[in-house]
């Protein structure tokens, strides 16, 4: 369940949901046809989606194939997380995925400048698929994508 | 070309199996705990572990560093073993062909999860023949009684099996630094044991890691 209807449902004891509560839960769920059109959308054209940014990234890197290919990995993982994270309204489902996670693989594999041109160029190809009205619907997700994937955590943690 | 749909071929992605929230379950009306594949997980209280480390005192002495050190072995012989067996099914390879990338970084989040601290690899000596080994926030280190000498003994046992069976060579492990003596984490170097003969003496003589670092490089 999203976070917000978590935060709505999950306290034991508490009263009736007052008018607040009740249009944070209607808002979510009139938006829920939308992100199920945006979800499908991201799901069935996947390969579609994703190829020309894979042959632009390409073209524009001096990087070997199989470190562009380590970083189009990267970013349809990333794109399946945000699509989740839209669908549910709840952008930080991608910590959990994300964070700890992604940015240190990237930085092993040192694509992380990659990742970033691969996001921008996400966001352009995705401007090509989706109304104005669907991308701001992702646009949350893919802030916080962008965040977790660029912050390389130290060797060391603080404590 | 890089190909999406041959990425894509069986539809999978492998992400961050080790997540905390995907990863702890429960049963809780028959009163447990699991991972995501259903094996049993322990919840350990602080008192239980402190009581452990008195107890053993108590009754052993001297001793109990080497039964801490035994345990470590025996835990780490198995952990090997499952965590091995969980990655090859999660990511449908055989561990031979999983990338060492992915499989440190899944120790640490492993690690993580399970609630023993942060654990981190540096492999800076690596060219002579040592792995170094962080943990901070150890909860075995944390309730263990402070001391002059490192006290990371069931760590320390962990370790030297685990890296053991991961390189195929017998290793040794020895601690430099620990939260008990007053340091900020844990720090293990881990090599072949003529290698680091020299470094109880240097750790009893209260030398730094750094310097016992050094030491040990440049003794050729």
């Amino acid at each position: 369940m999203t976070l917000k209807l978590d935060a709505l449902f999950d306290a034991p004891g508490r009263p009736y949901l007052d008018t607040d509560d009740l249009s944070v839960l209607s808002q979510y769920i009139s938006s829920i046809p939308d992100r199920i059109v945006v979800y499908r959308i991201l799901r069935d054209q996947e390969v579609e989606i994703m190829q020309p940014i894979a042959d632009a990234l390409q073209q524009v890197s001096s990087q070997p194939e199989m470190v562009v290919e380590r970083s189009v990995r990267n970013g349809l993982l990333a794109l399946r997380y945000v699509a989740m994270a839209m669908l549910l309204d709840d952008p930080t489902y991608l910590a959990g995925r994300l964070q700890d996670w992604m940015a240190e693989i990237a930085q092993a594999y040192d694509t992380q400048s990659l990742d970033q041109q691969l996001l921008q160029l996400l966001q352009q190809q995705l401007a090509k698929v989706l109304t104005p009205a669907q991308c701001r619907l992702l646009q949350p997700g893919l802030a916080t994508a962008q965040a977790l994937m660029q912050a390389g955590q130290t060797v060391v943690p603080s404590r | 070309m890089v190909s999406v749909a041959d990425l894509l071929v069986d539809g999978r992605l492998p992400g961050n199996y080790f997540a905390h929230d995907l990863y702890v379950f429960g049963s809780t009306e028959l009163g447990l705990l699991e991972n995501r594949r259903g094996d049993r997980l322990l919840a350990i209280p602080d008192p239980l572990l402190q009581g452990i480390y008195s107890g053993l005192e108590k009754e052993t002495g001297q001793a109990s560093k080497l039964v801490l050190y035994n345990c470590g072995r025996w835990w780490g012989k198995n952990f090997y073993a499952r965590f091995c067996e969980e990655l090859a099914d999660y990511y449908n390879q055989s561990l031979a062909s999983l990338a060492m990338v992915e499989f440190l970084q899944s120790l640490q989040q492993c690690w993580k999860t399970h609630g023993w601290g942060q654990i981190t690899l540096d492999v800076t000596y690596r060219d002579h023949g040592f792995i170094g080994v962080a943990i901070w926030h150890s909860p075995f280190t944390g309730v263990a009684p402070s001391s002059q000498t490192p006290s990371g003994d069931l760590e320390r046992g962990v370790l030297e099996i685990f890296f053991s069976q991961l390189t195929g060579r017998e290793l040794h492990c020895v601690q430099t630094s620990c939260t008990t003596t007053g340091d900020d984490c844990n720090r293990f170097i881990l090599g072949l044991k003529p290698r680091l003969q020299p470094v109880d003496a240097l750790v009893a003589d209260g030398q730094s890691h750094q310097s016992i670092m050094q030491a040990l490089t440049q003794q050729g």
